[in-house]
């Protein structure tokens, strides 16, 4: 069970994540909708102590996380595997050993450091590069696979991680649709499979809708809406996204009647 | 084409003035700067005894020691020219060697992304970049001093001018790195060490190898420079036959020391782009 208990985080003045408050039961396939700038990657990265939180808690089976520092903060995050849009795999290593990164929380650090990886650490990686048809690209360069298959060694290496959270920001946005399903059904069927509970931030409501059992919308950093995907009313989801719209047009009233051409040229001289 | 309104310019004139009416200060201030460098530099002419004339008799001076030069002949010495050139090259391949050893666990403390500190790199900044501040020529000078001449002195100048100079590239080249690769790291629950390890090193040891090669190269001259000095190896052989004016011999050496720089270079090209291509690091 992952409790968060008024966690806020601040950037300057700015609270990127303002007051959430949820728990999370084991096995659950949890989607963190909202618009860009809502506070959702700082939501993930604060639960995998990536970002520090200004205030509030994480309770994980009880224990506080974010009191945790070295060793056990280490092993905190290797339980709470990260998931990134961008992959964040070390381009120059090869596919096995980025992978293996995914186990230096449990193995000595002189092991790891001269790269004698223990037998079973490897046989642990190999089998889940298996699993996503990646194993035979296994000596090839990080950097000379394609997003799809970056994204599915990143997600080889949070699983080898034997984690109990899988935290995923954004892991399709920058793959197209065959490798956003190849993507999605990885987090799914490792979902379902090894029950591990999965918390995925999403641009795409219908994605949201298909794959997750419970969403999550934050607006402004605040939590605005927890609950079953079919209890997302339009409504609820036109305001979570809308605002973007309303916001825009508040925001910059210079905006407006830039659509009649020059004469916006004064308004924006004269403001 | 497009043509814009007539501006009011009554109007922006109004509101700024800056732009249309610019201060004479501002107006004067480049031709000023010019007028006051080229002033220094006459001075500078004047005060170090500037002299075409002087010139023009050394142009004559000069065409005749290359008529002397021809053609370049070692004499009986080839064996001891190619001993020293040997020697030359150890010195710039040593010195560079140990300079990027010790100058890498530096670079890592002297680097923003590991030592986020201010107070703590501060120092260690100040430290390489008083270090670079000396030329290698007058540590070599010092190093005679301190462990007597010959080509271990000229060992430690390279080592310890370069070590101020990779300190500051290496730590760039650790600044330059990508942040989410060794977020990656950190995010499995790796500790500093393994964010070093894996997420750094491969990126920069690419980097920091193509600098180290071309130190080698630029070396192998320092190395010939401070051997005048008395750090051993080919340039005290050149300084010697200058010395006694055995052109031909000063003009043979002086190819021994092109056709080994450009070998160097050539050896250093494959290298590097062995190191860039396109296998896995480390
Ligand atoms: N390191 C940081 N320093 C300062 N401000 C930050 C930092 N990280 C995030 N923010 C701010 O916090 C707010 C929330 O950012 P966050 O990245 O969590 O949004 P997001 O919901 O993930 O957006 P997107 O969908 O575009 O990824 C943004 O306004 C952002 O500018
Ligand atoms: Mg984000």
């Amino acid at each position: 069970m992952l409790v968060v208990e008024g966690l806020t985080c601040r950037f300057g003045a700015k609270a990127a994540v303002d007051d959430a408050s949820f728990s999370i039961a084991p096995g659950s396939f949890v989607g963190v909708i909202g618009r860009s700038g809502a506070g959702k990657s700082t939501l993930l990265r604060m639960i995998n102590r990536l970002a520090e939180p200004s205030k509030g808690r994480i309770l994980f089976e009880g224990v506080d996380v974010t009191a945790l520092r070295g060793r056990d903060l280490r092993q905190w995050r290797a339980r709470s595997a990260m998931i990134f849009q961008q992959f964040n795999l070390v381009g120059r290593l090869d596919v096995l050993t980025n992978v293996l990164m995914g186990r230096l929380a449990d193995i000595p650090s002189w092991r790891s450091l001269t790269q004698i990886w223990p037998e079973r650490d490897k046989a642990l990686a190999m089998s889940a590069l298996e699993q996503f048809d990646m194993a035979s690209l296994a000596a090839q360069r990080a950097d000379q696979l394609s997003g799809g298959q970056q994204q599915r060694v990143a997600i080889a290496r949070a699983l080898v991680q034997e984690p109990d959270i899988i935290l995923a920001d954004e892991p399709i946005a920058s793959l197209d649709p065959r490798n956003t399903r190849i993507v999605m059904d990885a987090l799914l069927r490792i979902n379902k499979h090894f029950g591990i509970t999965v918390i995925c931030n999403l641009h795409s409501l219908d994605l949201a809708r298909t794959y997750c059992d419970r969403l999550i919308g934050m607006s402004a950093g605040r939590i605005v809406f927890d609950g079953a995907p079919a209890t997302l009313t339009e409504h609820i989801a036109r305001e979570l996204y809308d605002l973007e719209a309303n916001e825009v047009m508040g925001g910059a009233p210079a905006q407006a009647p830039a659509v009649s051409g020059v004469p916006a040229l004064d308004t924006a001289a004269a403001a | 084409m497009t043509r814009l309104p007539a501006p009011d310019s009554v109007n922006l004139r109004d509101r700024y003035p800056d732009v249309f009416d610019r201060p004479l200060s501002s107006r004067l201030a480049i031709p000023a700067m010019l007028l006051g460098a080229f002033g220094i530099f006459v001075l500078g002419l004047v005060e170090l005894e500037f002299s075409p004339a002087r010139m023009l008799a050394g142009l004559n001076q000069l065409g005749w020691i290359t008529m002397m030069m021809i053609p370049p002949d070692p004499g009986s010495s080839l064996p001891a020219y190619l001993v020293a050139l040997g020697e030359t090259l150890s010195i710039a391949l040593l010195g560079t060697t140990l300079a990027a050893i010790f100058a890498l666990p530096v670079s890592l403390l002297a680097a923003r992304n590991i030592v986020p500190s201010n107070i703590f790199r501060f120092p260690v900044r100040r430290f390489l970049d008083s270090i670079r501040g000396v030329d290698t020529l007058i540590w070599a000078l010092v190093w005679i001093n301190v462990v007597g001449l010959g080509p271990f002195a000229g060992v430690l100048a390279i080592a310890v001018s370069d070590f101020g100079a990779f300190g500051k590239l290496f730590s760039e080249a650790i600044e330059a790195a990508d942040r989410k690769q060794v977020e990656g790291i950190r995010a499995s629950g790796g500790n500093t060490l393994h964010e070093i390890r894996f997420g750094l090193i491969p990126q920069v040891l690419p980097v920091i190898a193509g600098q180290v090669l071309y130190f080698i190269e630029s070396n192998t001259r320092s190395a010939t420079i401070i051997g005048i000095v008395g750090a051993g190896g080919i340039g005290l052989q050149l300084a010697e036959q200058i010395r006694v004016l055995e052109w031909q011999k000063v003009s043979f050496l002086i190819l021994m020391i092109l056709v080994a720089v450009a070998a160097i270079d050539w050896i250093s090209g494959k290298l590097r782009f062995a190191i860039i291509g396109k296998r896995a690091v480390i």
